[in-house]
């Protein structure tokens, strides 16, 4: 069966991705949060995994309001980074881990849930910008990737229970994967940040931090939060940390916290990481 | 029983939103393609009239008057991209929607140093 080697929560805030197109890693406003990844980026290369699944949240570029999957997997050969505006970013395209992601499909749906299972599609900063913070700027990046969208932008968004019974199907399909791939999984979004309505730039340092221990240390309150008290917690987009959920149900009860990283604001946002490794 | 209670001075994109802002927001995807984009900054009044966008709708846009582009529906993650053709700094978008000048915002939301 292939193994999973670990698993990362981290922010994909654009701006991170913006600040290395313009050469700004080293800028005062930028140095203190890239030179806390390194630990993160440092444990990505040592633990030399064959497959990354991205759990993350598409932001109005590949996908438009007129279909709004709730979940969606790529089973793609390739994906290509999405011109979301600015023009296309030059970072090499992802390739696909097509025949677990096609398992993993299976899975799903033996599980009961319904994806869209998706053949040709594009990917925006939610995936671009965790696989750069933990892998640099490879020419051609290291590791297979299966993309994981859940809707976080039209209400109705999947319950944070629902993103956690995903995590336990994931592992499922990895536990019986035939192949002896060395699996990470990067469950991404957040931390806490408000772009819209009165309350735009609230920013609650000490929920970020309560949630970079907790995520690791003890999830179920998490789990068992509403949709309500994530908005209320981490903003209205910083509900996105339910996908975190899917990467911690499909690791051990019990994890090492190896790595965390806080900074805030990166932007208009409270961002950081951690990276969690089963315990024996 | 769902967890239904709102969250002050928060808006979530639901049905309502997601209704009216559908022309604004159709119109800013749109902005994804370098086509659309130089139609955009070549006539921007004829690009939004073929999105059929409301005389309100219009003056919001072309005032780029980003709160009243939310108010109208228009969603931050799809207006964001009229941002790429006409820059405008996303602590400034989010100035206008808190009500607040982007110096307070900063200083006040965002805990940045003031300038000078």
């Amino acid at each position: 069966m292939a193994k999973i080697i670990g698993g990362v929560g981290t922010s994909h805030v654009p701006s991170i991705g913006v600040a290395l197109d313009r050469g700004l890693r080293d800028s005062a406003d930028w140095k203190p949060f890239f030179d806390g990844y390194e630990a993160g980026k440092q444990w990505m290369a040592e633990a030399r995994p064959d497959i990354a699944v991205v759990i993350f949240n598409d932001h109005g570029n590949t996908f438009f309001l007129d279909k709004v999957p709730t979940f969606a997997v790529g089973v793609a050969e390739s994906y290509q980074p999405i011109d979301e505006g600015w023009g296309k970013r030059a970072i090499p395209p992802f390739a696909g881990a097509v025949d677990f992601s096609w398992h993993f499909v299976d899975k799903l749906v033996e599980g009961h849930f319904d994806p869209m299972v998706c053949r040709e599609i594009e990917v925006d900063h939610g995936l671009q910008v965790p696989m750069e913070l933990f892998f640099g700027r490879p020419e051609n990046w290291p590791v297979k990737i299966v993309p994981i969208w859940v809707n976080t932008i039209q209400y109705p968004i999947p319950t944070p229970q629902r993103c956690w019974d995903m995590g336990t199907v994931l592992r499922q399909a990895i536990e019986s994967w035939p192949g002896d791939e060395r699996v990470v999984i990067l469950g991404t979004g957040g931390l806490s940040h408000q772009l819209q309505g009165s309350r735009a730039g609230f920013i609650n340092q000490a929920a970020d931090r309560a949630w970079l221990d907790g995520i690791a240390a003890n999830p179920e309150p998490y789990r068992a939060m509403s949709r309500e008290d994530y908005v209320e917690q981490f903003g209205s987009e910083g509900a996105e940390l339910i996908m975190w959920l899917v990467m911690r149900a499909a690791m051990n009860r019990d994890v090492s916290l190896i790595h965390k990283h806080y900074h805030a604001p990166a932007s208009m946002t409270g961002a950081g990481m951690i990276v969690v490794e089963n315990a024996a | 029983m769902p967890d239904t209670r709102a969250i002050p001075d928060t808006p979530l994109f639901d049905r309502e939103g997601s209704i009216r802002g559908y022309r604004i927001n159709k119109m800013a995807m749109a902005l994804g393609q370098p086509a659309n984009r130089d139609a955009f900054r070549a006539g921007e009044e004829a690009y939004l009239d073929r999105f059929g966008l409301s005389a309100e709708e219009k003056r919001a846009v072309m005032a780029r008057d980003w709160h009243d582009m939310v108010r109208l529906g228009g969603n931050l993650f799809f207006i964001l991209k009229i941002s790429a053709v006409d820059p405008t700094p996303i602590t400034q978008i989010g100035a206008a929607q808190a009500g607040m000048t982007h110096d307070d915002f900063l200083s006040e939301r965002l805990g940045k140093q003031r300038n000078g």
